[in-house]
């Protein structure tokens, strides 16, 4: 009887102690990328001097003050249906009015709801450094490829 | 919650071993006189699920069990029950209720002393439940705090979910007085197969408890049943 009883507490130990769904590993709600590339060669990624980027009524992002970039991501409003992003470049600041749909999938226990983004359109944009745009997915669910052209 | 589960077996372990070592000389017959052995159905309830309801508030539950002799060492087994409870996780929260059926053997592989009649078994079950979740709320699950998601109070019922599943349960049972029985017994569970809510998932089914990622489960039950003599044969 001994024998079952170590069997069953090494098996209650196994199945209790390291659970990989204790812990959130899966991708969760995705940001925006946008991909910077050359308005008169629009196949060639240029470059952006980013002064700063922030949304409207919340604070500057940080990690994207005077850095130059050929992609940045930035995140969605989860509780609106649209997000306004002032985006400064070489002195000059445009504003891009960003608007959506959401959907909430669920993912696991531990990391709960993820938020994907449908219908993605700009609604409009300031042109003081931002010359086009281009929208290659108009679904956000995934961080990796660039949601949004933006040609300068 | 798990802590308090194993605290509670092996409080309920020690108890048993104190009632047994009481028992041996309650019924010695001579060694030329033959020893009724009976068979019978005994039936008992599940005493931890009151008191986890007592403690843990939006909790409720309640199992009976049976189980019938129908060899020297095998009985049929079976457990039945109720359970409706609230659970909290890092970004939602939900409640499940539901009844289960659980049918199976136990294999009692201890050798009693004539007349008494205690159990330490193994045994084997096909358990079987009937479900349903509410997501009372959630919070969309962003990384970083640019934008802080607010709680969604979603209300959002799943209903008609089942699931069976097998279990490989480990017991004692020890007789305090005549015919009752003190009893404890540990499963782990292995999922079959589950019918799974959209866009949600069977986090917690009444039977099986917690799912664990793997498909495994673990569960515990403490019971005081009675037994009600059928057949008494002599040997």
């Amino acid at each position: 009887m001994k024998k079952y009883f170590t069997l069953i507490v090494l098996s209650l130990t196994l199945v209790l102690s390291c659970e990989k769904d204790d812990i959130c590993l899966e991708n969760t709600t995705p940001n925006l990328i946008l991909k910077f590339y050359d308005f008169e060669k629009d196949t060639i990624v240029k470059k952006v001097l980013i002064d700063s980027i922030k949304a409207i009524d919340n604070a500057i992002i940080e990690g994207y003050t005077k850095k130059t970039l050929d992609s940045i991501l930035i995140p969605l409003d989860l509780n609106e249906f649209k997000t306004v992003y002032k985006i400064s470049s070489g002195g000059k600041s445009d504003t891009i009015y960003f608007s959506y749909g959401r959907n909430d999938v669920f993912v696991s226990r531990s990391c709960g709801y993820k938020t994907i983004f449908e219908n993605l359109k700009i609604d409009s944009f300031t042109n003081n450094w931002i010359k086009s745009y281009n929208i290659n997915n108009t679904t956000i669910n995934n961080d990796t490829t660039a949601h949004i052209n933006i040609y300068h | 919650m798990i802590q308090r589960h194993i605290l509670i077996f092996i409080i309920s372990v020690l108890i048993q071993f104190t009632a047994y070592s009481q028992k041996p000389e309650l019924e010695q017959e001579q060694d030329s006189i033959k020893t009724k052995v009976s068979y019978g159905f005994r039936l008992g309830i599940d005493i931890s699920k009151p008191i986890i309801s007592f403690l843990q508030e939006n909790t409720k539950g309640f199992e009976l069990t049976g189980d019938l002799r129908f060899s020297n060492n095998y009985y049929a087994a079976a457990e039945l029950g109720y359970e409706d409870v609230l659970k909290t996780e890092d970004y939602l929260n939900y409640s499940t209720k539901g009844s289960f059926i659980k049918l199976g053997v136990n294999y009692n592989a201890y050798e009693n002393w004539k007349g008494m009649n205690n159990q330490i078994y193994i045994g084997g079950r096909y358990a079987f439940s009937f479900f349903e979740h509410t997501l009372n709320s959630y919070t969309p699950n962003a990384s970083g705090t640019y934008f802080i998601a607010n709680p969604i109070e979603a209300g959002t019922n799943f209903k008609d979910l089942n699931a069976h599943w097998l279990e490989f349960v480990f017991g004692m049972k020890i007789e305090t007085l005549p015919n009752l029985y003190l009893g404890t017994q540990l499963s782990l569970k292995k999922m079959i197969a589950t019918k799974e809510p959209k866009n949600f998932k069977n986090l917690y089914i009444p039977g099986f408890n917690r799912v664990f990622s793997n498909n495994l489960g673990v569960g515990f039950n403490y019971t005081v049943s009675y037994n009600i003599p059928i057949i008494n044969k002599y040997k």
